[in-house]
């Protein structure tokens, strides 16, 4: 037991023979993240010069500042950011009742497993151009293909958190007898949470994803509707500029919000796993 | 929560098959009540089951249907199998080498956040509107999810079968043939499926976009007619068409690598 | 004549800060079959580690057959290990798992067969050569790993606790096995526990180590002739005598007495 601390976690010292498994780590490791990063932009800058439609990265990073100051940039930007907001909110709700009835394996909990599927199985697009038949250019219609898509998955996750419930339940309840709603405060809830908590970090990314595609197709305002704008009119800058500030917006909530709002949740509650 | 009597892991294996079928039937039969509604409160402009139904039928008998999703089914294989090579192979390399895995971070964590349209406007900048720059497209939005899973799963193995590799000092091929790749063989294995899963659904934005031909392009096409009937019934022919592809390749796959279960 | 198995001043950390051994020295003659004693988590492990040029220490040396085992050269003299899990390729059947093993040191194909048989049959498992490792219980996938780690012809055979995970009757079984083994093949086996029961009744000598940062502690002879059997009392006496001196030096302290 003790060699499993072994080899492919530490430094220099733990060299074997071949050197299959991770190597060295530290600084090197920085030099290379941003190697890997200017490859990107080595890509983009290829790309615009062989391509006459891509843009050049230095248009594209001078045009930025100006494009910052518009404002209704920030609108669109807000709006986008509500749908992931609220629809990913919406799913956790919709698919933490899912997940109930699945893990309870009654007959309604088989037929919501069928549901469950079909969702998974829905293509977003399909789901966009549906919704947007039905709900014409609604709001509503964004809010329902991102339930849709982000539901199933947080279902799928919650389910085996409550299978995993009942089992330490029914070992439990041997022991210690805890009444209701002390047990659901102590033990549920706790033994819930980072299930939550996993499933909402990973449908955060798939969420913005399908707003983008649903207001590509179903509306007429947010950061989806603005590529559409810009690239039917050939303005390439701007795709550049919406696709810049899609990925910092994305990032930018994971690391800096979501990321430690997920170990202060946790470690409030004791990091209950 | 019924403590007591929920044994324990299993998922629905231990639920009997007539309880499923008649699950499913409710389903089916819930779905088509609540569609009916709507239908109704949308005065028909949501197409009825009546409708879609037959168009259902009409689509299923037209060649040319067949011909779209025959070409859609050739851009999905070949992005299938490109993105899950190139993407076990990273994935591979990055598991397998801090260096290779410091270079590949940015690049993978950037494509995870780019949205799916975004591969197919830069395809269609870079490649114009070819035949190729779909299928190049598709590929690329691929690629990250497969090196994640395949990733996490290198870097997630065992260190004891690698000590004993190292003991006894077994060469470099044998240890990837047959230590290391047999260890996150299920991970592959969830990698291809993943991959094919994500291929055919994004396949019909891709099409939807850059309008080719393909079954995509048609559910489009059907749906700016605003045929929606037709629409609802490619989609449902396409959808079932390729679940049942998954049900069997993989799921057939699966139950042989599973023969030498433990 | 010079040991078979030399260790001298060694240091080892895992993370560059702590050590987890703090120069211990230990020299073990050919044949000779030796325990390595000390409480659990002490970095006894960590020894064999580096004996099999799994690990490069910091400090000191280790060397087999004279030969520098921390530098990765291609005339280190073989080495069988056997570890507390078997780890053994499940995928792969026990004749599988020994092939490998066997081609990895450079055995000729040939004599593959011979050995295999040969291993399996000395320790009773012959009949479960196209087996699956899953299918076998815990003692016998255990002593497919010891067969493995003979197979190869290794000039010692390294062993970290290999009973431990094993229920006592078995874990008798196989010790007796075990000395019978060494005594008909006269190989170099170092074997680490954290059992002092197990320590005596099987080595000639018992290296014993102090706590992390581990150092030597003592080195005892077991004077005791064999075959011994495991309830002697000649094993509890000396048993009782070392677990004197070593329990304040692994920290266990004694009631005072009433």
């Amino acid at each position: 037991m003790a060699s499993s601390q072994t080899a492919s976690t530490a430094g220099p010292l733990l060299q074997p023979g071949r050197r299959w498994w991770s190597g060295d780590g530290s600084g090197s490791d920085r030099l290379l993240s941003a190697l890997g990063l200017l490859s990107f932009v080595a890509l983009w800058w290829f790309g615009s010069l062989t391509s006459d439609f891509v843009p050049p990265i230095g248009e594209v990073l001078d045009a930025v500042p100006s494009f910052l100051t518009e404002e209704d940039i920030y609108a669109d930007i807000a709006d986008s950011l509500t749908r992931v907001v609220v629809s990913l909110a919406v799913a956790v709700f919709v698919g933490f009742w899912a997940a109930y009835l699945m893990a309870r394996r009654g007959f309604w909990g088989l037929v919501v497993a069928r549901y469950v599927d079909l969702a998974i199985g829905l293509p977003s697009t399909i789901a966009a151009l549906l919704a947007l038949f039905i709900f014409k250019r609604s709001e509503i219609g964004v809010f329902v293909v991102v339930v849709i898509a982000c539901f199933p998955f947080v279902a799928i996750t919650l389910r085996q958190g409550f299978l995993s419930l009942d089992r330490r339940l029914s070992e439990m309840s041997g022991v210690y007898r805890f009444g209701g709603i002390s047990q659901i405060r102590n033990v549920t809830i706790p033994h819930l949470v980072p299930f939550t908590l996993a499933s909402i970090r990973n449908e955060y990314a798939h969420a913005w994803r399908v707003v983008v595609i649903a207001e590509l197709f179903a509306v007429n305002s947010g950061i989806g509707w603005r590529f559409t704008q810009a690239y039917d009119r050939f303005l390439l800058v701007d795709v550049a500029l919406w696709l810049l500030v899609f990925i910092v917006l994305l990032l930018g909530t994971e690391y800096m919000i979501l990321r430690p709002l997920e170990r202060w949740v946790l470690r409030w509650r004791g990091g209950a796993q | 929560m019924n403590a007591a009597s929920t044994p324990a892991a299993g998922f629905d294996i231990d639920v009997g098959p007539v309880r499923k079928a008649l699950a499913f039937l409710a389903a089916i039969v819930l779905g088509v009540i609540a569609w009916q509604i709507a239908t109704w409160i949308s005065d028909g402009w949501i197409p009825g089951i009546g409708e879609i139904i037959d168009a259902t039928r009409d689509s299923l008998l037209a060649a040319d249907t067949w011909e779209q999703i025959w070409i859609t089914s050739k851009r999905i294989l070949i992005a299938f199998v490109v993105s899950t090579a190139i993407g076990v192979a990273i994935g591979f390399a990055s598991g397998l080498n801090r260096k290779a895995e410091a270079f590949f971070r940015p690049l993978i964590v950037i494509a995870l956040a780019t949205p799916d349209p975004l591969y197919v406007i830069i395809a269609i900048l870079v490649l114009g509107t070819e035949e190729s720059s779909g299928v190049i497209a598709l590929t690329l939005a691929l690629i990250p999810f497969v090196v994640t899973i395949v990733h996490g799963s290198v870097k997630a193995r065992e260190s004891q079968l690698d000590e004993m590799s190292a003991v006894y000092r077994l060469s470099r091929r044998r240890y990837l043939g047959q230590v290391l790749a047999r260890q996150v063989t299920p991970a592959l294995f969830a990698a291809a499926r993943t991959s094919f899963a994500f291929a055919w659904k994004i396949v019909v934005l891709v099409e939807a976009i850059s309008q080719p031909r393909g079954i995509g392009s048609e559910i489009y096409e059907q749906f700016r007619l605003l045929n929606a009937a037709e629409m609802i019934a490619l989609a449902l022919i396409f959808i079932v068409l390729m679940r049942l592809v998954d049900a069997i390749v993989f799921g057939g796959l699966e139950r042989r690598l599973l023969a030498w279960a433990r | 004549m010079s040991p078979y198995i030399e260790v001298e001043g060694l240091k080892v950390s895992y993370d560059g800060e702590h050590l987890a051994l703090d120069g211990v020295d230990m020299d073990v003659t050919e044949n000779e079959l030796v325990a390595v004693l000390g409480p659990s988590g002490c970095g006894k492990s960590t020894m064999l580690q580096v004996l099999s040029g799994l690990l490069r220490p910091i400090a000191g040396t280790a060397r087999i057959d004279g030969k520098d085992m921390t530098r990765s050269s291609s005339d280190r003299p073989r080495v069988g290990y056997v570890f507390q899990d078997h780890r053994l390729l499940p995928w792969r059947t026990v004749a599988g798992n020994l092939e490998l093993v066997l081609e990895a040191a450079g055995i000729p194909k040939a004599e593959w067969d011979v050995r295999i048989d040969r291993y399996l049959d000395i320790l009773q498992i012959g009949q479960f050569r196209d087996a699956w490792p899953m299918r076998l219980s815990g003692g016998q996938r255990q002593r497919v790993s010891i067969a493995r780690a003979l197979a190869i012809d290794p000039a010692v055979v390294l062993m970290d606790e290999p009973f431990s995970t094993l229920d006592e009757v078995t874990a008798r079984t196989m010790r007796q096995q075990l000395v019978e083994l060494w005594q008909e093949s006269s190989r170099t086996i170092v074997f680490v526990t954290h059992s002092i029961r197990e320590a005596i009744f099987l080595a000639d000598r018992v290296v014993i180590l102090t706590k992390g940062p581990a150092r030597l502690l003592e080195d005892v002879e077991v004077p005791i002739g064999r075959p011994r059997r495991y309830e002697d009392a000649d094993i509890t006496e000396l048993e009782s005598q070392i677990v004197d001196r070593v329990m304040g030096v692994w920290g266990y302290e004694e009631p005072a007495a009433a």
